[in-house]
């Protein structure tokens, strides 16, 4: 293989952005489009509202969290993608989930009015109700570095041990348990799933630059990153660390 | 009414007001109100009930302050003696002890009208009690500090108080929440709509900022309406004919918030009602300070721009002035989450000379993704501003500030402002 690029722009899709965009984790999707563009490469952003809007080849797909008030209709508006998102996550499109976004991508949601929202069933898993809402940072030891985010959420999340993103340093994650360590988030293929809402990627790069990677060999390519991104990501490690510091943990 | 049923308890309330002060010197002043609360209840009712020309109530998810601020004005400019609250916090308590300082043992006021600014959640709690005669309602945001209020859930609470308006509700026709609101009122009630027209809402592509723009505009004649914006002048069209006004601030929601007061203080004054008189009013208030305030400091002209929230950073961002090239952005401790302003879409901001503020790195980092040049971080206030204040001046532009609240709080100290507005 010896492609050195593309012969159409690189394709990120944000799913959903008018409902699934509370906290600006539909700004993810604009992260990878940057970072590809600071490759070398040129890229876009496709919003998709409904099917009608899906471009004809998809690169990454961002999910974004929503609120309560919006859980059933953003339920019904992923579920008319279902076949697609089933396509892409098992061909080794990656595909980053948020929040709610994440949940009604597993089997379903509790509420606490002992209600249940059910899900798309891709991921497993499903929400639960927690007594208190979950508000803070979140610092998280990963295969891909030490993830430092944000969290915001009033359920935790129940069948990811197997395969969870990373081990809780500071924060709730998916919930507190009674035997082994705090885990959070849920990662299946090139699936991520997370409570760390935001600008997850643009804080975390190292997560960012896993996601281009597979992106990028899906067409043979190699991905490395410009010296705008370098740069960029000293920032944000700057930013990460005053967390830490925050926090009490070592800086990196 | 003119009985003497309030007097023993307006009396301790003066009492425990002086007593607090002793204690607290400029402090305590809502203690007095807690006391007179609990061994009167029905006393804050029935004053603010008792007025000549009845009770105004304005409220809405953002620019109260403004509006109650513009309404007063053009309420005193024709004449009314105004009773009013000058913030939102504590409001039970603290209107009671802003009564107390006014009323005869009677329980009444001299006055001729009450205006109050309320928060959509206070207002349900206490409007059960109050009958206002004007309700004027602003808009429906989505705003991230109150992110786990829904707009359904604010539309709710607003309803809430519409209901109590025993004569009109003013409400915004652009905002589809109030808009819907306002189709559902009883009959028995009447509605003053104001908006802006589809011309200039046409440049404004992402919106005003509501959770929900209405699908149509005003139709002519039909309600105060924004014709044109221009800087801080803007034109307005009343029934009778078009007046100018000069707006506090820059900015489209400074405009919208010039509508809200008008609309309303017609609905308030009737036929006594004078646009002239009440857009010359309007337009004699002074700058607000951070808002799109000009100052001078040191002989260097700056425009102050705050940003309390996703809408009103990128409100303020799509009306700054093009090629703006001195730009200082401060985003303090404020900013808990730094996902908090990422909704936000900057890119319009094109350059900015520094960065700085506790969250400094990540609205850099933010600025960065929107392909805004940044060429400096630097988290330390004082040293920032500093090093900003002391560039020549701009070629295009004026040297322009955008900071949170607790941004504004460090420039202020810094170069030794005093501000005339903390409230939101
Ligand atoms: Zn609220």
């Amino acid at each position: 293989m010896t492609a050195t690029s593309l012969q159409r722009p690189f394709t990120v899709v944000s799913i959903l952005p008018r409902l699934l965009d509370t906290n600006g984790d539909a700004g993810n999707a604009r992260v990878l489009a940057q970072r590809i563009r600071w490759s070398g490469h040129d890229a876009r952003v496709v919003d998709v509202h409904s099917t009608a809007d899906l471009p004809e080849h998809v690169d990454a797909v961002a999910i974004g969290s929503g609120t309560d008030a919006a859980l059933v209709s953003a339920r019904d508006g992923l579920r008319s993608l279902v076949e697609e998102l089933r396509i892409w996550s098992n061909s080794g499109v990656p595909v980053l989930a948020v929040g709610t976004g994440w949940e009604l991508l597993s089997w379903g949601i509790d509420l606490a009015d002992g209600t249940v929202v059910e899900g798309l069933g891709l991921v497993a898993g499903h929400a639960v109700p927690r007594t208190t809402r979950a508000t803070d940072d979140i610092m998280v030891a990963s295969k891909y570095g030490r993830l430092v985010g944000f969290e915001n959420h009033a359920r935790d999340y129940v069948g990811a041990e197997a395969s969870p993103l990373g081990r809780v340093l500071h924060g709730t994650g998916n919930g507190e348990r009674e035997s082994g360590p705090q885990i959070e988030g849920l990662t299946m293929g090139e699936v991520f799933c997370t409570h760390l809402h935001g600008p997850v990627l643009a804080r975390n790069p190292t997560l960012a630059d896993h996601l281009l990677g597979a992106a990028f060999t899906r067409h043979g390519l190699e991905y490395s990153r410009g010296p705008v991104a370098a740069s960029v990501d000293e920032t944000a490690q700057a930013a990460r660390n005053l967390v830490a510091v925050r926090l009490g943990q070592p800086v990196e | 009414m003119s009985s003497l049923r309030y007097a023993p308890a307006i009396l301790i309330g003066r009492v425990v007001r002086v007593l607090a002060r002793w204690r607290k010197p400029g402090g305590g002043s809502a203690i007095p109100g807690v006391v007179v609360n609990r061994i009167a209840p029905g006393f804050l009712a029935t004053t603010l009930n008792g007025f000549p020309l009845g009770l105004v109530i304005v409220t809405g998810s953002s620019g109260k302050s403004t509006t109650t601020k513009m309404l007063v004005g053009v309420l005193r400019a024709h004449g009314l003696a105004v009773f009013t609250n000058q913030s939102t916090a504590n409001i039970s308590q603290g209107l009671t002890s802003a009564l107390l300082e006014q009323v005869t043992l009677s329980g009444r006021i001299a006055g001729d009208v009450a205006v109050l600014e309320m928060d959509e959640g206070h207002g349900a709690f206490i409007a059960g009690s109050l009958s206002p005669r004007v309700v004027s309602l602003t808009n429906v945001m989505v705003d991230q500090i109150d992110r786990f209020h829904d707009s359904e859930m604010v539309a709710g609470l607003l309803a809430k108080i519409a209901a109590r308006a025993t004569e009109t509700v003013v409400l915004n026709a652009d905002d589809r929440y109030l808009a819907d609101l306002g189709d559902a009122l009883e009959s028995t009630v009447q509605v003053d709509r104001y908006g802006v027209t589809a011309d200039v809402l046409r440049r404004y592509p992402r919106g005003l900022g509501y959770a929900q723009t209405a699908p149509t505009r005003l139709a002519t004649g039909t309600g105060v309406q924004l014709t044109n914006i221009v800087g801080r002048d803007a034109d307005v069209q009343f029934v009778g004919g078009n007046h100018g006004i000069r707006l506090p601030a820059r900015g489209i929601h400074y405009a919208v918030d010039a509508l809200t007061a008008l609309s309303t203080a017609q609905a308030t004054l009737g036929e006594r009602f004078d646009p002239t008189l009440a857009c010359t009013a309007l337009s004699a208030m002074p700058a607000v300070f951070g808002r799109g305030e000009v100052v001078t400091v040191g002989g260097k002209t700056i425009e102050f721009v705050l940003v309390q929230n996703p809408s009103s950073f990128q409100l303020n961002v799509d009306s700054l002035e093009a090629n703006t090239e001195q730009i200082l952005v401060i985003i303090g401790s404020d900013v808990r989450d730094p996902s908090y302003f990422w909704p936000v879409d900057t890119s319009g901001l094109g350059h900015v000379l520094i960065a700085s503020g506790l969250k400094a790195h990540d609205i850099a980092l933010q600025l960065a993704y929107d392909n805004v040049q940044v060429d400096r971080i630097e988290p330390d206030v004082p040293t920032a501003l500093d090093a900003f204040m002391a560039l020549p001046d701009p070629a295009t532009g004026v040297k322009t500030i955008i900071f949170s609240a607790d941004g504004m709080r460090r420039t202020r100290a810094h170069l030794g402002l005093v501000s005339n507005a903390e409230e939101s």
